[in-house]
């Protein structure tokens, strides 16, 4: 166990122990440790690294430390920067997860139910990744949650980069239950009036956040900018359904099988024009639960 | 005798429903000691804090999890992955030679028996040929680490050759047998009345109960000792300890009187708390290293291995006249038992004896059974049985009253029962059975607001289903107001032994208690202190621990050691004023009668004599022993029938929910309950009690179902699980507390914890059914039934 002082002190001290695995707020990582998930070699703590605790501007961006706790990020100074992020920080589960867990953390682990990450990928936020002799290079959000970019032996998620929209956002999360809980699933909805954009997330249906691209630029197109960017409920509805079906899409029908028994010399059988499959009830209720998110999280964005 | 006497001076209480006059915060009122600061909290009806509250509270008060003792080893058990499997080999070599490891045991160690069980006796310490359900315990590790208990438990080679689980109870029939003893555990046909009996209007309906568990706020723990005698010594929370001590003692073949349980702090008990499966395994380790060893369970673990609420498949046909009398009740009730016997056949009895609740029905006909499958086992939850009828009868309540277009308190008021009655059983309730009160108690108690029709209230505080910051939206939020009247039975059922011992010494100015009935949170060591405080006069009373070298008290269940154990308690008491008082009437010539103790002086009606007890016991102890035993019951029949039940208590609950029909979330906002409860013994316990019980019953009827997958249990852990949290919880309005005194009960007091827990799920599934007018045949409610599609 280690406790560096600084960020490249960090990358140092997972060089000079390359199976020791960095630990923040602890509060996925523990409970792996705690059930015997994970037997870590040894562990760089990060919660002395003072740099990353908070935030700075840059170029229009914020560049968010990776260790903000979830505590941090839900009180009302941050709140007026970031909504999105503020709202998710509050509703990612009770004070003690949230006073431990951290942003860097919650992107580490890639949980599903993440909730910042949908509103991350929503904003377009970049992650600064610190590593050894003193480099950092930038990889987008999107990229590392989907694998395509992942961390390299002794890199650190340092920094998120995300551009200050000075607009409204929203994030809505569906739960079991009325106090805290993981997400059945969560929408964030940013609006970024600079480029005339509604950009929107869905999280927890996936193994990561989704962006539904269309209902993204249909809604856009029909929003007035320059006036008073209210949208009509039927319009809302629209795009929550448009996200929906988006997200949770229809079963593709089942191709028609070569070898299958039934009728095999048959040149009609049914290609494109499949009756489409139907869902079960729990998929469609999950699909109607996202509608309902994306509407109210648009309306309210708007509102 | 009917009035809220015992609630004076707790302040906070509404006596009855006047408008308006709302009750204070139930948890502040009761925690508020009285007004009077010189007058001592003593006796019967008073709220007297439990000594331990500070302790438990400050997180001082050591469980079995906080204790240790010199060398102590630390034990894992290797548990079966599989639901159902042929064990083809178990080779323990690898984890035998670890580092550390200091024994290994499987069935093959076993000394005793290798059977044990609650009941009956049909599950094995350690499986030997096959696993039976999904965490069956294989075999057990003791190591110096508890890490390394853990890697060697993992390094155990078992060869499984898996089977296709039973999973679907209504295959367990036809299934080939999973167990020597078949696959139905017991099967009861209650046949009341005249079966060709019809109504004018009938109404039928199929209903699911979900697997709920206790989830106590402490993980299983135990600690074994080995004794110089060969025997051993278990620290543990056992709800039972000397049935705990006569299963320890057959498996590890060993005289009853070698096994000693020693009780600890209790971290929750809403059932059978402990798995005597880990004790067992303790046992058995401590006598081959010869070392204590401790086992402290994972949240998986004993998500695993403790006994759950039966899931439940009901189908009802309830026949009513035109007035909506009801005429007859048809049912069929399946019970899964999981893997093995364990207390299910308790459950089918009270399930089928209070298959049509609280009402008056002529004509009855239940067809109850509880069989064998791969999953879980199921055992001893509160309310077990009763709680499963009691949402599917009240919702046929629910459809009968739509059908006839009645308002749903007014079609069960139509219906109660009250003393007099007659059971399906042909059990008459001879006990107080104020129902009709109850129920007319919490329907007349006033709604409250909707906060968008309240000026005064502000919108922003309303808590809509979701959370606070959560997706509720106002717009979509429907409000509906459900009913639930249930009932459930006092002490053991169908001819157990209901006895306890208990016995009272006094010394000075101090008196003791010595009795095995264990503390689970229900308060029994505080009512235990007000009774003698109540007959001896003393203030100074002590609880001992709680042992198996004390006379066996049974199981704390069904409230029986309020009962039971109470009634033991006062009789010894009564024994000591006795000979206290005895020698004192002699010598002025009076009778005992005449003479009183309070305050720890003793003086009689005339104030001629005047003395402390202390003087009177001129340095002597007094000690006596009482046991109390009630009257005996007998075990329902072919056709269902017999007087099974020493004693019943009833409840109302009137449930308001606010449901988001768009996402389909549900927020219990308000629960208002009415419950018979004979007497009050210490108000602020009762009320704890109900707010507990209500609450369990949120969880059941909401969110708490522990999922399997073909017998696989589904994420064991408490984010998947979902406990109702503070937010879930709702306002707890306690509007009325019957105290008509059971005349055959110690001090006139019936249970209270459990009739809450059977009672509000069935509330809260009828008020959602009026929110959304959806049919709600499912525990919990699950969100897209709870959804109105647009």
């Amino acid at each position: 166990m280690t406790l560096p002082g600084s960020l490249d002190e960090a990358v140092a001290a997972l060089a000079a122990m390359p199976t020791a695995v960095p630990v923040a707020g602890g509060t996925d990582l523990m409970a792996a440790v705690n059930s015997g998930l994970l037997r870590p070699a040894g562990l760089v703590g990060l919660g002395r690294i003072s740099e990353i605790k908070g935030w700075q501007y840059q170029d229009g961006a914020a560049l968010l430390g990776a260790g903000l706790t979830h505590a941090r990020m839900g009180r009302p100074d941050f709140a007026a920067l970031m909504p999105a992020l503020a709202a998710a920080a509050r509703a990612a589960g009770p004070p003690q997860i949230r006073n431990a867990g951290t942003l860097g953390g919650n992107i580490a682990s890639a949980q599903p139910t993440g909730d910042t990450l949908p509103v991350l990928a929503a904003l377009e936020a970049s992650l600064v990744i610190a590593g050894p002799g003193g480099t950092r290079r930038e990889i987008p959000i999107g990229r590392l949650l989907a694998g395509l970019d992942m961390l390299r032996p002794g890199e650190l998620i340092g920094y998120v980069r995300v551009p200050l929209l000075h607009a409204p956002q929203t994030f809505l999360k569906a739960t079991g239950r009325t106090g805290p809980g993981r997400a059945i699933a969560s929408v964030a909805v940013v609006l970024d009036p600079a480029r005339r954009s509604v950009r929107c997330a869905v999280g927890a249906v996936a193994p990561m956040p989704l962006r539904p691209f269309d209902a993204e630029r249909w809604v856009s197109s029909i929003v007035d900018w320059d006036g008073d960017r209210t949208l009509a409920p039927d319009a809302l509805a629209a795009f929550g359904d448009y996200v929906a079906a988006a997200c949770i899409p229809d079963p593709v029908p089942e191709p028609p099988n070569p070898l299958s028994p039934h009728d095999p010399h048959d040149p009609h059988a049914p290609r494109d024009g499949a009756e489409p499959g139907t869902l079960p009830p729990a998929v469609l209720h999950l699909r109607r639960t996202v509608a309902t998110l994306a509407r109210r999280a648009l309306g309210r964005a708007l509102a | 005798m009917t009035g809220m006497g015992g609630m004076t001076g707790t302040g906070g209480m509404a006596g009855g429903a006047g408008a308006g006059d709302i009750p204070a915060s139930v948890t502040t009122a009761t925690l508020v000691p009285p007004a009077t600061p010189e007058e001592p909290l003593l006796g019967i009806g008073v709220s007297l804090p439990s000594t331990d509250a500070a302790a438990k509270a400050q997180g001082t008060f050591p469980y079995a999890a906080d204790l240790w003792a010199e060398g102590l080893l630390w034990a894992a058990v290797l548990r079966s992955p599989h639901p159902h499997a042929r064990i083809v080999s178990i080779d323990t070599s690898a984890a035998a030679t670890m580092p550390g490891v200091r024994a290994v045991v499987t069935h093959a160690d076993v000394p005793g028996e290798n059977r044990y069980g609650r009941g009956v006796a049909d599950r094995p310490v350690f499986a030997s040929d096959l696993v039976r359900h999904h965490g069956e315990p294989i075999a057990a590790v003791a190591a110096d680490h508890p890490d390394t208990a853990r890697l060697a438990a993992a390094a155990i080679v078992v060869e499984y050759e898996p089977l296709d689980p039973v999973t679907d109870p209504e295959q367990a029939f036809a299934a080939e047998p999973l167990h020597p003893d078949g696959n139905l555990v017991r099967h009861i046909p209650l046949r009341f009345g005249d079966p060709e009996a019809v109504g004018e209007v009938v109404v039928e309906g199929l209903y699911r109960i979900g697997r709920q568990d206790p989830a106590p706020i402490g993980a299983e723990a135990a600690l074994a000792v080995p004794r110089p005698d060969g025997g051993v010594e278990i620290y543990t929370a056992s709800t039972d300890p000397h049935a705990d001590r006569d299963l320890v003692a057959a498996c590890l073949g060993l005289e009853n009187d070698r096994v000693k349980v020693v009780v600890t702090g209790v971290p929750g008990a809403m059932g059978d708390r402990e798995d005597p499966g880990i004790q067992l395994a303790l046992g058995l380790l401590a006598l081959r290293t010869g070392h204590p060893v401790k086992l402290v369970a994972t949240r998986e673990e004993s998500f695993l291995s403790h006994p759950h609420r039966h899931p439940t498949l009901l189908r009802y046909r309830h026949h009513a006249d035109a007035e909506g009398k009801l005429v007859k009740v048809e049912a069929q009730i399946l019970m899964d038992g999981g893997a093995y016997a364990d207390s299910s056949s308790d459950a089918l009895a009270a399930a089928v004896a209070f298959a049509c609740g609280p009402y008056v029905v002529p004509h009855a006909f239940v067809e109850g059974w509880v069989v064998r499958t791969n999953n879980p086992p199921s055992g001893h939850v509160r309310g077990e049985g009763a709680m499963q009828v009691c949402a599917a009868y009240e919702g046929q309540m629910d459809k009968l009253a739509e059908r006839l277009g009645l308002d749903p308190a007014e079609l069960r008021m139509r219906n109660v029962m009250a003393t007099g009655d007659v059971l399906p059983t042909g059990q008459t309730v001879t006990c107080p059975a104020p129902v009709a009160e109850l129920l007319r108690a919490v329907r007349d108690y006033p709604l409250p607001a909707l906060p968008k029709d309240d000026p005064d209230d502000n919108e922003d505080d309303w808590l809509l289903p979701g959370g606070p910051d959560g997706a509720g939206d106002p717009g979509a939020v429907r409000r509906g107001v459900g009913y639930g009247v249930g009932m459930v039975h006092m002490l053991g059922a169908e001819g157990a032994d209901e006895v306890s011992t208990a016995t009272v010494k006094v010394s000075g100015s101090v008196a003791t208690v010595i009795c095995a009935a264990v503390e689970t949170g229900q308060g029994f060591a505080t009512l235990a202190r007000q009774i003698v405080q109540e007959v001896l006069g003393i203030e100074e009373v002590h609880v001992a621990p709680v042992d198996t070298d004390q006379p066996p008290c049974g199981p704390a269940a069904h409230s029986r050691h309020t009962w039971v154990s109470g009634g033991a308690v006062e009789r010894a008491a009564r024994m000591v004023r006795t000979q206290l008082l005895q020698p004192l009437a002699h010598q002025f010539g009076m009778s005992t009668e005449l003479l009183t103790i309070a305050d720890g002086k003793i003086t009689s009606y005339d104030g001629v004599l005047s003395t402390t007890v202390a003087e009177a016991l001129d340095g002597k102890e007094l000690w006596a022993t009482a046991q109390c035993r009630p009257h005996p019951t007998e075990r329902l029949d072919d056709s269902g029938q017999g007087d099974a039940f020493v004693g019943m208590a009833f409840c109302a609950v009137r449930a308001v929910v606010d449901v988001d029909v768009d996402l389909g979330s549900v927020r219990v906002v308000e629960l208002a309950v009415a419950q018979d409860v004979g007497r009050v013994l210490n108000p602020a316990q009762a009320r704890a009690r109900v707010e507990a019980g209500v609450i369990q019953g949120v969880g059941a009827a909401l969110t708490e179902n522990l999922r399997t997958n073909t017998g696989q249990v589904r994420r064991p852990d408490l984010m998947s699980y979902a406990l109702p949290t503070a937010l879930d919880a709702p306002e707890v309005h306690i509007v009325k507390l019957v105290e008509e005194r059971d005349v055959v009960a110690p001090f006139g007091a019936k249970a209270i914890s459990a009739v809450p827990v059977v009672t509000s799920p069935a509330a809260v599934a009828g008020a959602v059914r009026a929110a959304t007018g959806r049919p709600v045949n499912r525990l919990p409610i699950r969100p897209q039934t709870a959804a109105v599609n647009a």
